[in-house]
């Protein structure tokens, strides 16, 4: 899978803030269409209606978590194939495993900075 | 003189009953008087049994209502606890409004234009000064932050006592009925931000998806 840059990118996040900061991030490296939700719920509705080429979502959110989104998508036929990087403060090592079990393809561990972020997105459309 | 025993009353009435005939008044008002005499002192030995007990009790009683009110639980209710959640949200806010701040500073230095070297230094420097001033909320937020430590110090140290008072023993094996906020957390896997040096570290996150090999994973956990 190339990376393309022109793809839109959804970025889950309860944290306004943080969503500055990845939109920034992703800005910096050349995504421009980037949208964003505040929870799994908003998110999975707006992947209903457009399909994205990454999903960039936190962990811990209300009501329904990045982890619990991650498992929804990959039991949608119509979305499991999105490729999904988990970007969050979560750092026990269940998480990760779960995470990965679940079938998210990476896994970021807040906080992190704009190389880690770049170097993901890449891992991912490299495999 | 030692009180007589009922039992042994019953027995010298009967004796007199059966054997003295001639039983004069003031043998009965004299037997009467023995036998209200040793009612009284049994009543007072139980009664100054009873009062001991209830005077215990009383006391008891007396030194929980006192442990109860030094931990004030309306003031603890409607003030302290009330109070160290303003604090924690003016926290919350402070942190927002310059996170804000610096975020607006960072993005206008990163959206300007730098082919006028003069104007453009000009431009860092204002912004620089802006992010300087907004790091000052930290001298705020660590002073709010240490209110709520000490009100959750003064509530651990309350309840502490309350709990020596009350004689009460811990059962940490005693089963536990989950909450639903628990049970969402379990089921959702959420902890929280670690400490520094609890949690795992991006390498070993990366060694985690670097393979898909379950071996080389558990390999990680050996």
């Amino acid at each position: 899978m190339a990376l393309d840059l022109s793809m839109p990118v959804l970025v889950v996040d309860d944290y306004k803030t943080m969503i500055r900061i990845i939109r920034n991030l992703l800005k910096q490296l050349g995504f421009d269409d980037v949208d964003e939700a505040s929870d799994g719920t908003e998110a999975l509705g707006k992947m209903k209606e457009r399909r994205y080429g990454l999903v960039i979502s936190d962990w811990n959110m209300e009501p329904m978590t990045g982890y619990e989104l991650l498992k929804h998508v990959r039991a949608d036929s119509g979305l499991t194939k999105t490729p999904f990087i988990m970007v969050t403060a979560e750092s026990k090592t269940e998480n990760v495993i779960a995470a990965k079990k679940a079938g998210v393809n990476n896994y970021i561990v807040k906080p992190f900075n704009a190389q880690t972020l770049k170097g993901k997105i890449e891992a991912v459309f490299s495999d | 003189m030692a009180p007589a025993h009922p039992e042994q009353l019953a027995k010298i009435v009967d004796f007199l009953t059966r054997e003295r005939r001639d039983l004069s008044l003031d043998d009965v008002m004299v037997l009467a008087e023995r036998m209200a005499e040793t009612l009284d002192e049994t009543v007072a030995r139980v009664d100054g049994l009873l009062h001991d007990e209830f005077k215990a009790i009383v006391g008891e009683i007396a030194a929980l209502r006192r442990e109860i009110g030094a931990v004030r639980p309306g003031h603890m209710r409607f003030e302290k606890i009330p109070e160290a959640g303003r604090e924690l949200d003016a926290v919350v806010e402070a942190t927002e409004v310059a996170t804000n701040a610096i975020m607006e500073a960072s993005e206008s230095i990163m959206a300007a234009d730098a082919t006028d070297p003069d104007a453009y230094k000009a431009l860092v420097d204002d912004k620089v000064m802006v992010i300087f001033e907004a790091c000052s909320f930290q001298d705020i937020t660590g002073q709010r932050i240490r209110k709520v430590v000490r009100t959750l110090d003064w509530i651990d140290v309350r309840l502490a006592s309350l709990v020596k008072s009350l004689k009460i023993v811990e059962d940490d094996g005693e089963a536990h009925e989950e909450t639903e906020e628990e049970r969402r957390m379990r089921e959702q896997i959420l902890h929280g931000p670690q400490h520094v040096g609890e949690g795992v570290s991006q390498d070993f996150v990366d060694d985690v998806f670097s393979t898909n090999d379950q071996a080389d994973i558990d390999a990680l956990f050996r």
